[in-house]
């Protein structure tokens, strides 16, 4: 497939990192260093051009693409260079960016004539969110308009012994959820029912977002489900994720240093507590009793500052922290540091976009420690050799089917259960099996 | 030097006034001019009568006259009338409308109206649709007279509403904007055809609640239910309930009606005390559930229903009535004091202290932003309740930011400063309004007690009607000596310009550059 990508900025060169192998691929960008950059490190052609220009994009062969992804940090570039693409090669999808969750609304309304839309903020608050809701696993992916949770905790001293230490057919499993994989060390184990969580271990498991939530509590006893949080920070990022989290009757307070974004925040957050304050005064974080939130999230433009405020507020209390690495760097330094999760928004950004740009059977994909795991979600073909075969009799190759979708509707199989023709699946599979996994189905 | 005579031309001399007064008085002339035609009105009813017309007619042509010979006096300032002239002319046009008010008392209201400032006095509690009155001997008036009264509160209602949509808005007072569209354009002369739309829109709602009110209020005596009401009374009782006025062709007020009767004016003052623009919504657009959804009309109703509550309990406690009397009597008298209207069901004057109590702080309450109403009103109260919850919140934790909010969207921090300032103006008007009325009082020995020159300021500022002791509901105000009645049409012009336009024409950077 030829893909077209203007921007190779950070998303950009992340994309570009994840489709560069299986696809043709032309990059356009008005800077030629990061174009530069970008041809040292992959096999990919380049162009030095405008993206809001019909000329430069059509002498860069956009016509020729069979895939447009828009991607640089200004959403006007992305939008004209989305609409170009429409004309120059009609008959290719078009993902953009923005950072504007107007568009994404727009879009949604089908206002706007692309095919996909992708904002970092909103991005970055699902993600968040969906740590939020299982505070226990240490990633956490969505699929089927949220119907299916896949999470991947680690399994330590603090776990409920009705799932540790006993044959998973004898635990007392939460309903409507299955062990996808037992990652022991380096290896990987597809459960059967005589196998065993050990202390230690690291599990995946698919299941309904309730059930993540029971195997989030019995992992870790002592958090219950987060009703308190502080954000710090209002600007873009931080307003996406406080909305999010309010939309889930989570009470959120805010800190905004600047008296006119704290300000926006409090008009269009009735329900958030909004401090103008930097936060970073031991007098006001003892005096609000910032340390009694059961979770702390940082969304400032400045890593430093988000680090910082992170071990800050750590010091004063706060349990659990999640920090915006906005350079990628960040995230390693972040988890060093002692944050408990720190959240790329350019690379959860890119994510989606490579998401969107496999296999178009593939709705979706997520990817665990790293990329050694993913998490495919495919629609079965009528020739699968696999349709019409009960769960039960299912092999275990380096696979597991986490959950069916049947006429929008999530289903978490049973032995008896039967594969259906046109069923979506939700697979649990080493990288390495991506292929031929999605062939057999 | 061509060229530098030529610029002292164009520099010209030293401009002085920073209003532009001609202007103004052009428009207020404009004013007069149409408003002189309301006197065709008690020319008709005088005819229908077969009383005397001439005393409407010269009130009419003088009031036309003036007008038309202001508005070509200064003919040639047409059209530049912006928000400075528009305080100028509010102030200017209560003050003509009270003098053309006046004329027809001077001329046939026969020895009780026959001073020029009780003639004004009557024409000032009419038009800002007071309802304080100087008549004495109401069986002396002609019919056409009586019905003079009670129209020119209607009239005002009108003006009322014009004030409340298209004109307090622009000049910033009021403390909402009363429509959600914003209000166009800078020029208040040429009202913009949106505005004269909404204008005209609201208007239909008051004459059309006018109507039904007659209507049923006359179909009451057409039924033998209340014989009392005739036609002629229940449109004299209509004109002055729309307008939360509270004039009454009878010396006893409502007093002479039946309880039914009682229980109509009743609902009919509750919603002349409502939004209009409100009211537009959830009638006329059969959109209920905006009732239900505005902050200030839920808080309206708690307060009547509370204090209705709290006054029957304390007349049946202390044994004045009893059953649907002491209900009826409650409720009556305190939407009517609250709504701003005026009326008494009942000479609530001899109540103990306790119960005038209760009455004297809903002379502070008011209908809403919106209505005809007078006084505080409610939209500031609840706005004043939400900002000294902030600053109580504030003292804890001062960093945090809570914009006040009014159904849900938030309020410009200057409204919220204007609303604050405008609560202590009004108490002090009141304060020292009631200093001179008590002193006056001393000094001529009018009877009015000190103790009750407070709720006789409160009553004229806040456009209620009837205070306590002499000045109360069965009494009148004509014992008062003249500063005291000059001081009260002060008050009761001010309140009803919402005191700050007024205000505004006493600083010095309003006339001078």
């Amino acid at each position: 497939m030829k893909v077209f990508l203007i921007g190779a900025g950070q998303v950009g060169s992340t994309v570009v990192e994840a489709l560069h192998v299986d696809h043709e691929v032309t990059v356009l960008d008005t800077e030629a260093s990061r174009l530069q950059a970008l041809t040292a490190r992959f096999d990919v052609a380049v162009y030095e051009g405008d993206g809001t220009s019909r000329k430069d994009l059509a002498a860069a062969g956009i016509g020729a693409a069979d895939l447009v992804i828009a991607c640089t940090s200004r959403d006007e570039v992305n939008l004209v260079a989305g609409m170009f693409a429409r004309r120059e090669a009609p008959r290719a999808p078009t993902v953009i960016r923005t950072s504007s969750i107007e568009y994404v609304e727009l879009w949604r309304e089908g206002q706007l004539d692309v095919d996909f839309v992708v904002s970092s903020e909103l991005e970055t608050a699902y993600a968040i969110s969906r740590i939020i809701g299982v505070p226990a696993a240490s990633q956490t992916d969505v699929f089927a308009d949220g119907q299916v949770q896949v999470g991947e905790f680690e399994i330590d001293e603090d776990a409920s012994p009705e799932v540790v230490g006993v044959s998973l057919r004898d635990a007392d499993i939460p309903q409507d959820s299955k062990v996808a994989a037992i990652i022991r060390r380096d290896e990987t184990i597809f459960p059967g029912g005589d196998d065993v969580i050990l202390h230690g271990d690291r599990i995946v498991v698919i299941g309904s977002p309730g059930a993540a939530k029971a195997w989030s509590s019995l992992l870790w006893p002592a958090g219950g489900t987060v009703r308190d949080v502080v954000v710090y920070g209002a600007g873009r990022v931080g307003s996406a994720i406080a909305r999010v989290l309010i939309d889930q009757s989570i009470n959120v307070r805010m800190i905004e240093a600047s008296r006119e974004q704290a300000r926006r925040a409090a008009e269009s957050f009735p329900s958030a507590r909004v401090f103008s304050a930097t936060g970073f005064d031991p007098d006001f974080i003892e005096r609000e009793r910032i340390g009694y939130a059961q979770a702390g999230i940082f969304a400032m433009r400045d890593d430093a500052k988000n680090l910082y405020a992170a071990s800050l507020t750590r010091v004063h209390g706060i349990p659990f922290t999640i920090a915006i690495a906005h350079e990628a760097m960040s995230v390693d330094a972040f988890e060093r540091a002692g944050i408990d999760v720190s959240v790329n928004p350019r690379g959860v950004t890119a994510e989606e976009i490579v998401r969107f740009a496999h296999d178009p059977r593939m709705q979706q994909v997520a990817m665990l420690e790293g990329n050694r795991y993913e998490v495919l979600d495919v629609t079965t073909r009528e020739s699968s050799r696999y349709i019409g075969t009960s769960f039960r009799d299912m092999p275990v190759h380096g696979a597991l089917i986490g959950a069916i979708v049947r006429d929008g509707k999530a289903i978490f199989p049973h032995g008896d259960d039967m594969l259906q023709a046109g069923d979506r699946v939700i697979v649990f599979t080493e990288s390495a099996n991506v292929s031929w996994v999605v062939e057999a189905l | 030097m061509p060229v530098a005579s030529e610029a002292a031309a164009r520099i010209g001399p030293p401009r002085r006034l920073a209003v532009d007064f001609p202007a103004a008085v052009n428009l207020v002339g404009m004013l007069g001019k149409y408003l002189g035609l309301a006197a065709l009105f008690p020319v008709a009813v005088a005819l229908w009568y077969g009383e005397t017309i001439w005393p409407f007619v010269v009130a009419g042509a003088v009031t036309s006259g003036v007008g038309l010979a202001l508005e070509r006096l200064t003919a040639g300032a047409r059209g530049r009338v912006g928000v400075r002239e528009g305080f100028l002319v509010v102030a200017a046009t209560w003050l003509l409308a009270a003098s053309f008010a006046a004329i027809p008392y001077l001329l046939a209201g026969g020895e009780q109206l026959s001073s020029p400032i009780d003639a004004y006095f009557e024409g000032m509690s009419g038009f800002t649709t007071t309802g304080a009155t100087v008549v004495t001997d109401y069986d002396e008036l002609e019919r056409s007279v009586n019905m003079w009264r009670q129209f020119t509160q209607w009239l005002g209602g009108m003006g009322i509403i014009v004030l409340a949509i298209a004109v307090l808005p622009r000049l910033r007072v009021g403390g909402r904007q009363v429509m959600e569209s914003e209000l166009p354009g800078p020029e208040i002369a040429q009202l913009s055809e949106r505005i004269r739309a909404t204008a005209r829109s609201l208007w239909v709602l008051y004459v059309g609640l006018t109507a039904l009110e007659t209507l049923l209020l006359a179909s009451l005596g057409w039924l033998g239910i209340d014989d009392a009401m005739t036609e002629f009374e229940a449109l004299a009782h209509a004109f002055t309930t729309m307008p939360t006025g509270g004039f009454s062709t009878q010396p006893r007020s409502i007093e002479p009606f039946s309880p039914t009767a009682q229980w109509i004016i009743v609902v009919f003052m509750l919603l002349a005390g409502a939004n209009f623009a409100l009211m537009y919504r959830g009638f006329l657009r059969r959109r209920p559930r905006v009732f239900l959804r505005d902050e200030e009309f839920r808080l309206y109703l708690a307060l009547a229903a509370l204090a209705s509550a709290a006054l029957t309990a304390m007349l049946w406690g202390y044994g004045i009535a009893e059953g649907e009397e002491a209900v009826r009597s409650g409720v009556f008298q305190v939407v009517s004091i609250m709504t701003t209207t005026g009326y008494a069901s009942t000479d609530f004057a001899l109540w103990p202290s306790l119960l005038l109590l209760t009455l004297f702080a809903l002379m502070f309450v008011g209908g809403s932003a919106g209505s005809t109403g007078g006084s505080i009103k409610v939209v500031r109260h609840l706005l004043l309740g939400k900002v000294l919850r902030r600053e109580i919140d504030q003292t804890l934790s001062p960093e945090v930011v809570m914009p006040i909010r009014l159904n849900a969207s938030p309020v410009d921090e200057r409204t919220v400063r204007a609303i604050a300032a405008f609560i202590l103006l009004y108490v002090g008007f009141w304060a020292v309004g009631s200093a001179i009325l008590a002193i006056d009082s001393a000094i001529t020995g009018s009877g009015l007690q000190t103790i009750d020159a407070l709720g006789t300021a409160a009553t004229a500022l806040g456009n209620v009607g009837p205070g306590f002791g002499i000045t109360g509901p069965m009494g009148s105000f004509a014992p008062l000596g003249d500063v005291s009645k000059l001081t009260l049409i002060g008050l009761m012009w001010v309140g009803r310009l919402e005191i700050v336009p007024v205000v505004v024409l006493l600083t010095r950077h309003y006339w001078r550059l």
